[in-house]
């Protein structure tokens, strides 16, 4: 059997969870399957050099665009799909994913589960663990093959990055299928760091839906000042207009690490998780204790959040003798 | 221009989730059932593109409380509203319900259908991408722009890491919208009192023509705490205790 693993990249930069679904790939590849990855992009050249651990590479190459749409993508993965006939295809859960995997699904017919953290396989069925309701069910599914995965970024240890050897590389002109597309990439506007840069940040105070309401986050901007720390927002904060969009933690923000993560009203959706999981300190206060926030914390708290930045804003004022 | 867009009920985000005594789906008895969030910003970019150039927005709602919803959209300023009949007490599955709105699409003349780019309960496939397919229409997912002049859409898609890539495509289309241009807004009492007496059409559903995509065998609840410490629910004792983590870690003071 192929399992076909989808890679990414932009401009010239490789996505770091390309070698995740490679290493998806490989650990229910069993002897005599083939794990063949699928590149599209401007970057071959960052490709063959990375996806070693696959057993083959199939590489559209593109020249005129620095990011290929995902109609574009799926066409190209298409093609793929009818010459190799493989029995899996494991997406990303990206932007691009988003697009590629029901896409995929709906022209083949083929079962697809989002949101995977776990695969096994049993001959010609999988077992999946899925997560729903913002990570706070997990679903186990079975599925039989062919079908379509989209993974969690995270959910799979990196393959180990090395070049794959160039007879092992195909190519494929991406170029006319991005001539002929109907979705044309038209700018790429990459965010100015001048004034924050949360990825940098040594500690972060972060409010979630929890805060309430825009003039809540003064209070806890407040705190974030007497911690030296960077205030931070969740999705629906930002979403809601209350946090400037640099200030958006979590997959469509900025993935940080700081010393400190304080996570204040913050429920932790998976892809809130995916991007501040790796601090080395997360507090996170939540009246609610099954949020999944509490599953990455160091120290939780269910206590009321504005109780709790008014007892710590008076004691760090005590404590710095203003 | 011609806007469908797809308003899903699923369970509220920040009620707690039972497991039914079936163990394969939620106990739904005594959920709150509130628009999944990315709906209600793909209705705001409808009224949003409506007041911008001219558009008949029709607001599809599937799922229970749909007809509160629709009444809601209306007060916002959908020019009409049609609940689609769903299976009671089964959670919306976009891989069943993208027949019925590519259905609905074609039936309704619509140039652009918008919908939320995820919902809660969409583990079998997101609902652009399955409707843009079925339909033959480009899909865009991830969006927090759409700017229409005449039939060509500019559309902003959210990459990651503040990354934005801004896309041209053709009217029809169909666009999974993370992020309204506006915050969705709020609507009035009166309003909504005055839109309680549009109408709301009947819509049955079509067979989703899929394959089931996975059974689902259990539920479960993720393993809670990890390996954290539960500095429990007073304000003043865990205020004390973080106190002295921090500054024990050096971190209380720049």
């Amino acid at each position: 059997m192929k399992l076909i693993a989808c890679t990414e990249g932009h401009s010239s930069k490789i996505e770091a969870f390309s070698l995740e679904m490679i290493a998806a790939a490989r650990s229910i590849a069993q002897a005599g399957d083939e794990v063949v990855a699928f590149f599209a992009g401007r970057d071959a050249e960052g490709a063959s050099a990375s996806f070693g651990a696959a057993d083959r590479l199939i590489v559209a190459r593109a020249t005129k665009s620095d990011v290929i749409p995902a109609e574009t993508y799926a066409l190209l993965l298409r093609d793929v799909i009818t010459a190799e006939s493989p029995g899996l295809v494991l997406v990303p859960y990206s932007a691009n994913g988003l697009d590629v995997a029901a896409d995929i699904a709906a022209r083949t017919g083929w079962p697809l589960v989002s949101y995977v953290n776990e695969i096994k396989r049993h001959g010609e069925s999988l077992t999946i663990v899925a997560q729903m309701y913002g990570g706070k069910i997990l679903a186990e599914c079975e599925m039989q093959l062919p079908a379509i995965l989209m993974i969690n970024p995270g959910a799979f240890a990196e393959a180990a990055p090395g070049a794959i050897t160039a007879v092992s590389v195909q190519t494929i002109d991406a170029d006319p299928a991005l001539t002929s597309g109907k979705v044309k990439m038209v700018a790429i506007d990459v965010p100015d760091y001048a004034d924050v840069d949360l990825t940098t940040a040594e500690r972060i105070v972060c409010v979630g839906r929890g805060i309430g309401d825009e003039a809540s986050i003064d209070l806890a901007r407040n705190l974030a000042t007497m911690l030296g720390a960077e205030i931070a927002g969740s999705r629906p904060v930002v979403d809601n207009g209350w946090l400037p969009k640099l200030r958006q933690v979590g997959k469509s923000g900025q993935k940080v690490k700081p010393k400190l993560y304080l996570a204040l009203g913050v429920s932790g959706a998976p892809e809130h998780l995916e991007g501040m999981s790796q601090a080395d300190l997360i507090i996170a206060v939540n009246t609610d204790p099954k949020a999944p926030i509490f599953n990455v914390a160091h120290y939780g708290a269910t206590c009321d959040l504005f109780d709790l930045v008014a007892n710590l804003s008076d004691r760090l004022r005590a404590g710095s003798g203003r | 221009m011609n806007i469908l867009v797809v308003l899903r009920m699923i369970p509220d985000s920040a009620g707690e989730l039972q497991l039914a005594e079936d163990g394969r789906s939620i106990d739904r008895e005594w959920l709150d059932f509130q628009l999944n969030d990315f709906d209600d910003h793909a209705l705001e970019e409808a009224i949003l593109l409506k007041e911008a150039g001219g558009a008949k927005v029709t607001a599809v709602a599937v799922g229970e409380g749909a007809n509160r919803v629709l009444q809601m959209a209306a007060a916002r300023g959908a020019d009409e509203v049609v609940a689609l009949q769903s299976e009671e007490d089964a959670m919306i599955s976009s891989r069943e319900i993208a027949a019925s709105i590519a259905a609905m699409a074609r039936a309704k003349s619509a140039d652009l259908v918008l919908c939320g780019v995820q919902s809660s309960e969409d583990v079998f496939g997101q609902l652009a991408p399955y409707v843009g397919a079925l339909l033959d229409w480009p899909h865009v997912s991830g969006t927090n722009r759409i700017v229409a002049n005449g039939a060509v859409l500019r559309v902003t898609q959210e990459r990651g890491a503040g990354v934005a890539v801004t896309y041209e495509l053709a009217t029809p289309a169909v666009l999974g919208v993370q992020t309204a241009s506006k915050a969705p807004r709020y609507v009035s009492g009166s309003k909504l009192r005055e839109a309680s007496k549009t109408p709301i059409g009947r819509a049955t559903p079509e067979s989703s023509g899929f394959e089931r995509s996975a059974e689902i065998i259990t539920l479960r609840l993720p393993v809670q705490g990890g390996s954290g410490e539960n500095l429990g629910g007073n304000a003043e004792t865990v205020a004390d205790r973080l106190v002295s983590i921090l500054a024990a870690k050096g971190l209380a003071r720049n």
